[in-house]
């Protein structure tokens, strides 16, 4: 009797683990972490390698930073192809810095390696997540890009739940604090969530953003429901969605 | 008071009669230990069958089956992340039996498990948790069987807790009659725990 029970739960555990919408969370809360580790180790580089080349920081992103700071003969920059390689040449001419000695130097290296090593795993696990939404949620993925497809199923808990949501609560993922704290000071509530990040969105002014965030949630809603049935209907509702911007531009 | 139950210089412990081991129960991690510092004994007897309501991963519920030297218990959760060590635990035991579930539907588990229990303890933070406890013990509680509740008033209402409480036991005494109440402060803020009897 208690085999029986045991191996029921066993399966059910396996069951619920191994769906993909878990393993997205799972995934999308280490790139999250990763990402404030990244941050924090940079800035302690700088405190050492901005006194060694000022100012250089400001025009490099982090990657390339480090690539740059980890090239030993400076004046064979050309090799890395960078955009902003005249700029650099012209602080470099100056000849502000000061020389580290090479003992110091070795462990900033190793700094420097290390942050690299923590960007190329996290590029490779947002690549993970990309092909598990574009494989299992192909409408989500279309309408709503993948990085906001992926906060979504996060706040929501799991795809059976986000698929289950009305358009309206689609609309306000994200913004529950204003939400909650519009209703009861009875002030304005907000008009959206973390769709402020679509790209469809971001560049139309406030008014028009409004207006756009309640249709393109609608979309999405309709869209979760083809998903539950593995059906491809997104360039139908991306083109209702184009057709509505022109009209409200006009 | 149980034989298993052992009481030494203001801590408690509990007796293993197959391993014969003796091990600390700290009631700041268990608010059944809590209770019984406070003075709330849970009169659980030695075959009974026990449910226990939200396990996670089975602190609780490791020293209940040590009280329980012939009866079972049965642990209910809904995270499948702390049920795996629950299943861990329940290999190495024998009479602690896990089940996958949403307590809120008691229904779905009844299918597994199609018995009557003796006691029944709660540990769930939900807004509704005294119709939870309704809800479980109109399928699987006997008559006269006991009921301990531990209630979460924060996980109600942040505003009055007194008014919470009121409430609460409004609601549980149209199945239950109520045996010892008492708040568990030192040990856990805003918490009640409450020994109740099937009407």
């Amino acid at each position: 009797m208690k085999q029986e029970i045991l191996q029921i739960t066993k399966n059910k555990v396996k069951e619920k683990l191994e769906k993909s919408d878990q393993k997205i969370i799972n995934l999308s809360l280490i790139v999250e972490k990763l990402q404030l580790k990244i941050n924090e180790l940079t800035e302690l580089l700088k405190i050492i390698s901005d006194q060694e080349y000022p100012s250089i920081d400001q025009i490099l992103g982090i990657k390339d930073y480090c690539k740059f700071y980890l090239l030993e003969d400076k004046s064979q920059i050309s090799t890395l192809n960078f955009k902003e390689e005249e700029e650099i040449k012209k602080i470099l001419d100056y000849n502000i810095g000061i020389t580290i000695e090479k003992d110091v130097k070795e462990i900033t290296n190793k700094l420097c390696k290390n942050i690299l090593e923590l960007i190329d795993t996290k590029e490779k696990i947002d690549l993970k997540i990309d092909t598990l939404i574009k494989e299992n949620y192909i409408n989500l993925y279309n309408i709503a890009t993948p990085k906001i497809a992926c906060k979504m199923i996060e706040i929501a808990g799991s795809f059976e739940r986000l698929s289950r949501y009305p358009a309206s609560t689609i609309q306000l993922l994200g913004s529950e604090k204003s939400f909650f704290k519009a209703l009861k000071f009875n002030k304005k509530t907000p008009k959206y969530g973390i769709l402020y990040n679509h790209p469809l969105i971001i560049n139309l002014t406030n008014k028009k953003k409004a207006k756009i965030a309640r249709s393109l949630a609608s979309k999405i809603a309709l869209g979760l429901k083809a998903d539950v049935e593995k059906k491809d209907i997104s360039k139908d509702l991306i083109n209702k969605i184009k057709t509505k911007i022109s009209e409200i531009n006009e | 008071m149980n034989k298993q139950i052992i009481l030494k210089n203001q801590k408690i412990f509990t007796k293993n009669n197959l391993t014969e081991k003796v091990r600390e129960w700290d009631p700041n991690r268990s608010k059944v230990a809590a209770g019984i510092k406070k003075g709330i004994m849970p009169n659980i007897k030695e075959d009974d069958k026990v449910l226990y309501l939200g396990a996670a991963e089975g602190y609780t519920i490791s020293y209940i089956s040590d009280i329980l030297t012939k009866g079972k218990v049965y642990g209910i959760d809904i995270s499948p992340y702390s049920m795996q060590k629950l299943l861990i635990l329940a290999e190495k035991t024998e009479n602690i039996i896990p089940i996958l579930g949403d307590c809120n539907k008691p229904f779905e588990y009844n299918e597994i498990i199609k018995k009557k229990f003796d006691y029944i303890i709660q540990d769930i933070a939900q807004k509704n948790q005294a119709e939870i406890l309704i809800k479980n013990s109109d399928i699987f509680l006997k008559e006269k069987g006991l009921a301990l509740l531990s209630l979460k008033l924060s996980a109600i209402s942040q505003k009055n807790h007194k008014k919470t409480i009121d409430d609460q036991i409004n609601i549980l005494r149209n199945k239950f009659r109520i045996i010892n109440q008492k708040r568990l402060d030192p040990f856990e803020k805003n918490h009640m725990l409450i020994l109740l009897e099937k009407k």
